[in-house]
């Protein structure tokens, strides 16, 4: 898990061109939105197609979005389960 | 306002076409017939709908024949379609067309870049600003044929910018409107924002979850009249323009853009609220825009609301065109008695607070408001008036190329306070050290000094052509606080990297999934959003693309808008940031801008100020379009409309008193071998020299901005340095001006005084 969550950290850093944050440096806990890296709603789409494409992973409605997202945590969550319901390789 | 039109816009014509088919009746009929189980919307069949399946659509039938070349891309086909219709009765040309596009001939690209294809020449109606060129020549307009790209206001923005032209005494007769159809690009990219309702759009209901895309053309051909003669079909009473400087696609929360834009517009058309009958919404039926919209429209209206509706569950979201449709839906309600329903409502929403119409119903109406919003923030709401029992009234039209003896307002002189330019070679002084040596500053210059005195997270999500912009507005103004709150931006081509990164993301993906970011920075208004939002100017904001001449178009726009401000603004509010950039990009630039040659890019932008007039002496030189046509098509008739664009300018000898140095902005894709060229300067007959900047700046759409920002610079310092001067040492400009002529597929002048 801990390996997922710092490749997340990797991925939303390029996906969402976050050049000045250092991957390492972002909290598992903390919030990915508003307050705490700046992130609104164009990014939570960025990250939706992201997910989509790399993890098989699809989020289709805002509110299960905004649940999933509200930390690396929850994100890598949610993938390391949905991946496993679906079988595939995690 | 600060003026009072006494020239008014006659709407003497009208072309729509739809979805719902052609013509006004066949939407009348649509607005009448059409239920939440019947209406105009078709699941996708224009093209591959992707692994989705077809969503609800709105979609120009396909046994309507329309007209034009088969090889002409479908917007071009859709614009003409209504042109001719508007124009049907119509004895004499319009003096000038403007219509609201954003992706232009992006249908007919999509299929080519999808094919692989890699002539040039088989793009040549890419260009936004190609419909409406080819909507004038096609009803024999001489132009200006301008366009305006502000996203889904384009159409109403558009409008407003012809209302401008009519009441400035520019025209007589202006065709405006817009026109998009459907395509991937915009297809796919509001899917992937998650703005489309797989069900088709439910505009202000409880459960709306988005808009159904659409396409189509609708155009007004207005009159200038001081007063209604019979068979008008209704008057065009005014419009307001405003910028969120929000976000680059949500509307400000509380809807205070669209307050702004309401506001505006009923003061312009000189109407208290309660003058308002009925209000046709924005409305697309995505959650934040309808809630926005709801609070602006009930503060506005406040305790007396008039009845209101969306009608994009009828015709869908027909994009840039959206405003001239509903325009025409305000017009069937004017003309017809007629207030439409909301269609696709099953239960309002009780949190928006309105109570749209549920069926259609009939009522005399005398003015109604018609409002569209944009990405980027941008914001139009146009207000509609009826002209009733006109029979027996004066006519006060004009004659045949006539021209209204004296402006009807006072015109505004436009000082330059600031300038800054990027070109190859550098930021301003660098271009300016190497321009005046006569040296080339053509080329591409590194990202990383376009950006350099930007804060990394402002560039962040944005690609070539919005840092060029933002580099430009952080070189005019340092202190965001402290800079002009309204934005006039001319791009020949749009972000080109966003618009390229998207498609071929989502090309290469069989599922069909790219970058919402992307999608969202390729609208051609972007930049000027972005520049807004880091201004915070709340101002009107346009974005012109008129191809080479999309600089000058602006220029023109921001002429027409001076003076367009609340009386009790502040002296800052009235002030405007005219600008022009294109970006190079490897693969497109190549096959969309026919004129070729070495990378570049750049871009320049103008600090102006409105001043009462233009006596010479003052801070800093002034700035003023004096010429906007449309060239000849035929190359043998090129030297006629260089002659006739000298003549236009008082003729030779009187060039030679004005100006102390031309420079002539010839991109390479008009050279014709150097005709052109010798064509000018035989018809100007101009004693002084006369640069070609294109061999020093670069061949890119937006060179002529730059020529702007080194020509207000010339003129400054009095004289033109030694470099060049063609071996003639400086030369002094004796108190003369500098005239930036552009002889692309517009032929223009900018005339930059002391």
């Amino acid at each position: 898990m801990d390996e997922l969550r710092a490749e997340l950290k990797r991925r939303i850093v390029e996906t969402l061109d976050l050049r000045d944050v250092d991957p390492d440096s972002i909290p598992d806990d903390a919030p990915l939105f508003g307050e705490g890296l700046g992130l609104d709603s164009i990014d939570v789409l960025e990250l939706v197609v992201m997910l989509e494409k790399d993890y098989g992973i699809r989020i289709d409605n805002k509110e299960l979005g905004r649940r999933v997202m509200t930390s690396v945590a929850s994100l890598a969550d949610y993938i390391a389960e949905n991946r496993r319901s679906s079988g595939a390789p995690g | 306002m600060s003026r009072g039109p006494s020239i008014r816009a006659f709407i003497t014509g009208l072309g729509v076409v739809t979805p719902a088919g052609v013509g006004l009746d066949a939407q009348v009929r649509a607005l009448l017939e059409s239920s939440v189980e019947h209406r105009p919307l078709e699941p996708l069949w224009l093209f591959e709908p992707g692994v989705g399946g077809p969503r609800p659509a709105g979609q120009v039938p396909r046994e309507l024949p329309l007209p034009g070349p088969a090889d002409w891309p479908r917007t071009h086909r859709l614009a003409l379609a209504a042109a001719e219709q508007a124009m049907a009765g119509a004895e004499l040309p319009p003096d000038a067309v403007v219509l609201g596009v954003t992706t232009g001939g992006m249908p007919l690209s999509e299929e080519l870049l999808l094919a692989g294809v890699k002539d040039p020449q088989r793009y040549r109606l890419h260009g936004s600003g190609t419909v409406a060129e080819r909507v004038a020549r096609a009803v024999g307009c001489r132009g200006p044929a301008l366009t305006v790209s502000t996203a889904c206001s384009s159409a109403g923005v558009a409008l407003k910018v012809a209302l401008e032209l009519i009441r400035a005494g520019r025209c007589q007769r202006v065709l405006a409107g817009g026109a998009d159809a459907l395509c991937r690009l915009t297809y796919f990219g509001f899917s992937l924002l998650k703005l489309v309702d797989p069900r088709g759009t439910r505009p202000l209901d409880r459960e709306r979850a988005g808009m159904s895309v659409s396409e189509g053309a609708a155009m007004l051909l207005l009159h200038a009249a001081e007063t209604p003669h019979p068979g008008v079909i209704a008057e065009l009473l005014g419009g307001g323009l405003s910028c969120d400087a929000h976000h680059p696609t949500a509307p400000h929360p509380e809807g205070l853009g669209a307050f702004l834009a309401m506001q505006a517009a009923l003061s312009d058309a000189g109407l208290g609220p309660r003058r308002i009958d009925y209000v046709n919404l924005h409305g697309t039926g995505t959650r934040d825009n309808d809630a926005a919209e709801a609070l602006a429209v009930r503060d506005l209206f406040d305790d007396r609301l008039p009845p209101v509706s969306s009608t994009k569950g009828v015709f869908g979201h027909p994009l840039a065109a959206a405003g001239a449709v509903e325009a025409v839906v305000c017009l069937a309600a004017l003309t017809r008695d007629l207030l439409p329903a909301n269609v696709g409502l099953t239960e309002p929403d009780p949190e928006l607070g309105l109570t749209p119409l549920r069926e259609p119903r009939r009522a005399e109406l005398h003015a109604v408001m018609s409002n569209s919003f944009g990405f980027g923030g941008n914001n139009a709401a146009l207000v509609l008036g009826a002209v009733r029992n006109t029979a027996g009234q004066a006519v006060h039209l004009s004659g045949p190329g006539g021209r209204l003896k004296a402006p009807p307002g006072p015109t505004a002189c436009l000082r330059v306070v600031g300038s800054a330019c990027l070109t190859g070679a550098g930021h301003t002084r660098e271009t300016w050290e190497r321009f005046a040596g006569g040296q080339r500053c053509a080329g591409l210059l590194p990202d990383a000094d376009v950006v350099r005195e930007l804060p990394p997270r402002v560039c962040r999500r944005q690609k070539r052509l919005p840092r060029l912009v933002l580099a430009l507005g952080q070189a005019l103004c340092p202190d965001a606080e402290a800079g002009p709150r309204r934005i006039f931006f001319g791009t020949g081509f749009g972000p080109l990297s966003e618009t390229h990164d998207f498609l071929h993301e989502l090309f290469s993906d069989p599922q069909r999934l790219a970058s919402p970011i992307d999608f969202v920075g390729s609208v051609h208004n972007a930049p000027a959003g972005q520049l807004a939002m880091r201004l915070g100017a709340r101002g009107a904001n346009l974005t012109a693309s008129v191809g080479d001449s999309s600089f000058e178009a602006a220029l023109l726009m921001a002429e027409l808008l001076a003076l367009d401000v609340e009386e009790r603004e502040t002296p800052r509010a009235r002030e405007l940031l005219v600008l022009g950039a294109d970006e190079h990009h490897p693969v497109l630039s190549p096959l969309f801008d026919p004129c070729g040659g070495e990378p570049a890019d750049g871009g320049g932008a103008l600090w102006l100020r409105p001043e009462a007039d233009c006596a010479p002496g003052q801070a800093g030189p002034s700035v003023r379009l004096r010429a906007c046509r449309l060239a000849p098509e035929r190359p043998e008739d090129v030297a006629a409309g260089l002659a006739a664009l000298v003549a236009e300018l008082g003729g030779p000898a009187a060039l030679g008193e004005r100006y102390g140095a031309l420079l002539v902005d010839l991109p390479a894709g008009h050279r014709q071998g150097g005709e052109r060229w010798r064509a000018f300067v035989q018809a100007a007959a101009f004693p002084g020299p006369v640069v070609d900047v294109r061999p020093l700046l670069g061949e890119f759409a937006s060179a002529s901005a730059v020529a702007a920002v080194l020509a207000a610079r010339l003129v400054a310092g009095g004289e033109l340095p030694a470099g060049l001067g063609a071996g003639r040492g400086p030369v002094a400009l004796g108190g003369r001006g500098v005239l930036l002529v552009g002889l692309g597929a517009h032929l223009t002048a900018v005339d930059f005084s002391p």
